[in-house]
């Protein structure tokens, strides 16, 4: 654990005006340790006080996924004191007694969205205390890599019954109803978060399937490496503002295949197993049914929406004829692109991105009533949804609940800067479907499309997993997922009597015959056990929370099902030492001096607006008059590379096959300033239903399919690897059919060669993005010309 | 009489009657929402006008107000009330035991009202005071 005082000793001052301002909380400072499966992490909170009275301090922040809180300490000027897990009411009334009684008193209690109130009550004048939280929370894993995301801002979130309201000018607050959210305190959010409260990180890193790379799309971080399976990340500044949360991504050498566990203190064997999709083989080509569900509200406006759109036209790219595809958008009002499923043909597609041009970001986030409609389009025969949203809402339980009830898989892409990572996850898993959640700095298009190129295929399905025991008894919870996806890893935990050496037996349906895997388990003494064990116990405590409303207007059946989740989840939480909606942790310090009914001064901590969301996407109306804000109207989101964004208007109208390249498409293409990944991603969408380019003839088609096909080879995109795979399938095939259909001059011995060169999956450094911005900026192209280009640029490749 | 009989509340005691956790009596206290305790430490004391406060709060919250207007509002109602301008009075004894207070700001045609209304009030207890005197020599 670092403490850095040379931090705390600092007072902040506002950056406008220069003045020291007097904080509660000076200072969040992350430190612990990540693992393939999930994270240990101690939270260290700097309180001070400045002021002349005590002070009681509240800090509301939000559990990443599949977290938990396991306990804290309270230190100060001769003084630590680790905290207690007791049911909920009990910590609260011994929390109030010691705030009564004049004692320091510190309660960190949950509430519903996995927000958590942490209250330090009776701080004394110019005393300084520290809260160490310790936290388990679980990573985004991928079958080579994995995704950490840890919180150090609150998003403000939309509700339907929120009170939302600027207070002063460039400050607002969220209330939500008592009856549905209890008596959860909300910071106040902050348009400058630059004298507010400084955050930092260092944390420890173990993954023995070797570390190839570590980055950081939220911070700039600074590394070491101890050895290839243990590194050190930090912050390479001094301090950093609580506007968006840390987000470290690791690469590993080799995919994560692997078992992590050990027999704890409690005697029993704690093991997680992870088995990357790699290993159930290749997807299938069924066709696909899927509904694309964006999220235009307010809080979307600028880069994400804009992203999403083109995302969503890339995606349409993929589609085959045999495949079909919805589209809903939704606020707080849901627009359907039409009332039943479309083919993949060129004409709806068409449609599509006309429907999609129109789509512009405002209002609330009724996310459910999107999914609902979404559910109405698949009815008769199922399918996926690809649920694309930032996820500021508040009440996720009861979207999760309607989720549930659709029985259909919900895919999601997550995007903002402030974490909605607890319950997309929570929304994808419950579903059986999977989810990615990115920052709006980075490429939400290339993400959508690679994710969308697994959805609707997994690679195994009606899973079922046994154990094969040869010397103990092997137990897993919770259930193993039914399905597993390309890229996303099967993550199972399970628990033995003591050690064990077992064998997990893993059989599942692929192309109508049943596949099998065994993964070998031996638990022994292992030092990673408690930590497995606190991870196994967050995963089901956040599962059952995620069921509990907490709504006080429920029917009586449905509170008596509460009562009966809540002892389950006070079983957990005893079990495993953890924290939950059932039970909070507390701590009392009695000390010299304590002052008996002294009322301390309440102070909540603000956090700062999530980092290019605009304050004005939330907190707007006001300023037009004096009323209450119930929707996140006018949002606007203020990103330097915003104006790049305006590119991607205007995609084509035409609908004629010879027409296909408009004129603003060509613009996009030949646009040298756009990025290969714009381009990449405008090509995408231009990939016609039978895999072809668009074009006046065949032979048009043909070679700028094979320049498009080139493209994507060219960087790393092939038929089994990189986001634009089932494109690269689809080109393929178009050329194959043209091989075969031996009409044309172009079928010769250039489409055999591409063809081939393609197949060895050898990229190649040429840019083929150049050339085919060249070959595409010529409408009166000499073929015989663009021919013999494209043959020298191939001969250029294949050297 | 009543202020005697009034029992006096600790904030858990508030807390309890107002059916909301004592966390939130000490919130609304440092925003302005509610009055603090009469006393200062151990002997704080919370009463009828507190409760009074808590259940004006939660109404204004039911009708869709959030804690930052209530607290403008409720500050614009004390506001009215302390910050209200100051008045000349005049006093007029009446007799020994009656004194009239008339406000000094009032038009001269009002005034010359209110002199006739206390000529006939002055006469009339002098005269209901000679009676009862006269009255009660004769039993």
């Amino acid at each position: 654990m670092v403490v850095n005082d040379d931090v705390v000793a600092l007072a902040p001052r506002s950056a406008k005006t220069g003045k020291e301002i007097k904080l509660a909380m000076q200072e969040l400072w992350l430190t612990g340790e990540i693992l393939a499966v999930g994270a240990r992490l101690v939270v260290r909170h700097t309180f001070q006080s400045a002021e002349n009275d005590p002070l009681e301090v509240i800090y509301a922040f939000v559990l990443p996924r599949d977290a938990a809180l396991r306990r804290f300490k309270v230190e100060g000027e001769g003084f630590s004191v680790h905290s207690e897990l007791r049911p909920v009411e009990e910590a609260q009334k011994a929390y109030e007694k010691g705030i009564e009684e004049g004692h320091l008193s510190t309660l960190a209690k949950q509430y519903r969205d996995g927000v958590v109130n942490l209250s330090l009550g009776n701080l004394r004048p110019g005393e300084t205390v520290r809260v160490y939280l310790e936290i388990v929370a679980g990573v985004e894993s991928h079958d080579s890599g994995i995704r950490f995301r840890y919180p150090f801002t609150l998003a403000p979130c939309y509700h339907s019954e929120a009170k939302i309201i600027e207070v002063e000018r460039g400050t607002g607050e969220i209330e939500l109803p008592e009856d549905k959210f209890g008596d959860l305190i909300l910071p106040r959010f902050v348009a400058d978060a630059s004298a507010l409260h400084r955050v930092g990180f260092e944390l420890s890193i173990v993954l023995p399937a070797g570390m190839k790379e570590i980055a950081s799309p939220s911070h700039h971080i600074r590394t070491s490496v101890d050895d290839q399976t243990r590194a050190r990340v930090s912050l390479a500044t001094g301090h950093a503002l609580p506007d968006r949360d840390l987000v470290v991504d690791v690469s590993t050498k080799t995919d994560l295949f692997g078992v992590i566990g050990g027999i704890d203190k409690d005697g029993k064997g704690h093991f997680a197993a992870i088995v990357p999709s790699g290993r159930f083989g290749q997807r299938s080509d069924q066709p696909r049914r899927v509904v694309f569900v964006l999220d235009r509200s307010g809080s979307m406006n600028g880069i994400p929406i804009q992203q999403a759109k083109r995302a969503v036209e890339a995606c349409l790219g993929a589609l085959t004829e045999d495949d079909s595809f919805g589209i809903v958008a939704f606020d707080d009002k849901v627009e359907v692109f039409k009332q039943s499923l479309s083919k993949g043909a060129i004409e709806d597609r068409e449609e599509a991105r006309q429907f999609l041009g129109k789509i512009e970001a405002r209002g609330g986030t009724e996310l459910a009533k999107g999914i609902l409609e979404a559910a109405k389009l698949l009815s008769h025969d199922g399918g996926d949804i690809l649920l694309l949203t930032d996820g500021q809402v508040f009440g996720t339980e009861e979207i999760l609940k309607q989720a549930r009830s659709t029985k259909l898989r919900i895919h999601c892409l997550g995007i903002g800067s402030a974490s909605q990572d607890r319950f997309l996850t929570l929304l994808s898993r419950e579903t059986g479907g999977t989810s990615r959640f990115l920052t709006p700095r980075e490429r939400v298009d290339l993400a959508v499309v690679d994710l969308f190129a697994s959805i609707g295929r997994p690679v195994a399905s009606e899973l079922k997993v046994k154990s094969d025991c040869m010397t103990g008894k092997t137990k897993l919870s919770p259930q193993p997922a039914r399905a597993v996806f390309e890229g996303h890893p099967l993550v199972l935990f399970g628990e033995t009597d003591g050690a064990t050496a077992d064998r997990l037996v893993i059989e599942w349906e692929h192309e109508h015959a049943t596949q099998r895997l065994e993964v070998p388990v031996q638990v022994g003494e292992h030092e990673e056990a408690e930590t497995v064990r606190l991870l196994h116990g967050a995963r089901l405590i956040t599962d059952i929370e995620s069921r509990l409303l907490g709504d006080a207007r429920q029917s009586a059946a449905e509170k008596r099902l509460e009562q009966r989740l809540k002892k389950r989840l006070k079983v957990l939480s005893e079990r495993f030492g953890l924290a939950s909606r059932a039970m909070a942790l507390v701590a009392v310090v009695q000390r010299e001096g304590d002052r008996a009914g002294e009322i301390p001064q309440t102070r909540v901590v603000p956090v700062g607006m999530p980092q290019d969301t605009a304050f004005v996407s939330y907190f707007d109306r006001l300023r037009k008059g004096r009323g209450l804000v119930f929707s996140t109207a006018g949002s606007r989101l203020m990103l330097a590379e915003s104006v790049q964004m305006m590119r991607f208007r205007g995609m084509g109208s035409g609908s004629q096959m010879g027409d296909l390249l408009s004129k603003e498409d060509l613009d996009m293409l030949t646009d040298s300033a756009s990025g290969p990944d714009d381009f990449l991603v405008g090509l995408a969408g231009r990939v016609q239903p039978d895999g072809g380019l668009p074009g006046q003839d065949n032979e048009e088609r043909i070679v700028l399919t094979l320049v498009a096909l080139l493209c994507f080879l060219t960087h790393g995109h092939t038929r089994s690897a990189g986001t634009f795979r089932s494109h690269v399938q689809r080109l393929i095939a178009f050329l194959e059919r043209q091989s075969v259909m031996n009409q044309l001059e172009t079928r010769d011995e250039m489409i055999e060669r591409a063809i081939q060169f393609v197949k060895t999956r050898k990229p190649q450094r040429d840019d083929w993005v150049s050339a085919a911005r060249r070959l595409m900026g010529n409408r009166d192209h000499d073929w015989s010309k663009l021919k013999t280009k494209l043959e020298e640029n191939l001969a250029t490749a294949e050297k | 009489m009543t202020d005697k009989k009034e029992k006096r509340l600790s904030l858990g005691e508030l807390a309890e009657k107002a059916k909301l956790p004592p966390r939130t009596l000490r919130f609304y206290i440092a925003r302005g929402l509610l009055p603090g305790p009469r006393k200062a430490g151990r002997a704080a004391e919370y009463g009828a006008e507190h409760l009074k406060r808590l259940q004006q709060i939660k109404g204004m919250q039911a009708k869709g107000l959030s804690l930052a207007e209530i607290g403008r509002l409720l500050g614009e109602e004390a506001s009215e009330i302390i910050v209200e301008q100051p008045r000349a009075w005049w006093s007029y004894p009446i007799q020994e035991d009656v004194m009239v207070w008339v406000r000094a700001d009032v038009g001269p045609w009002r005034l010359k009202q209110v002199r006739n209304a206390l000529k006939q009030m002055v006469a009339h207890l002098s005269e209901a005071g000679k009676k009862e005197k006269d009255g009660n020599g004769s039993k």
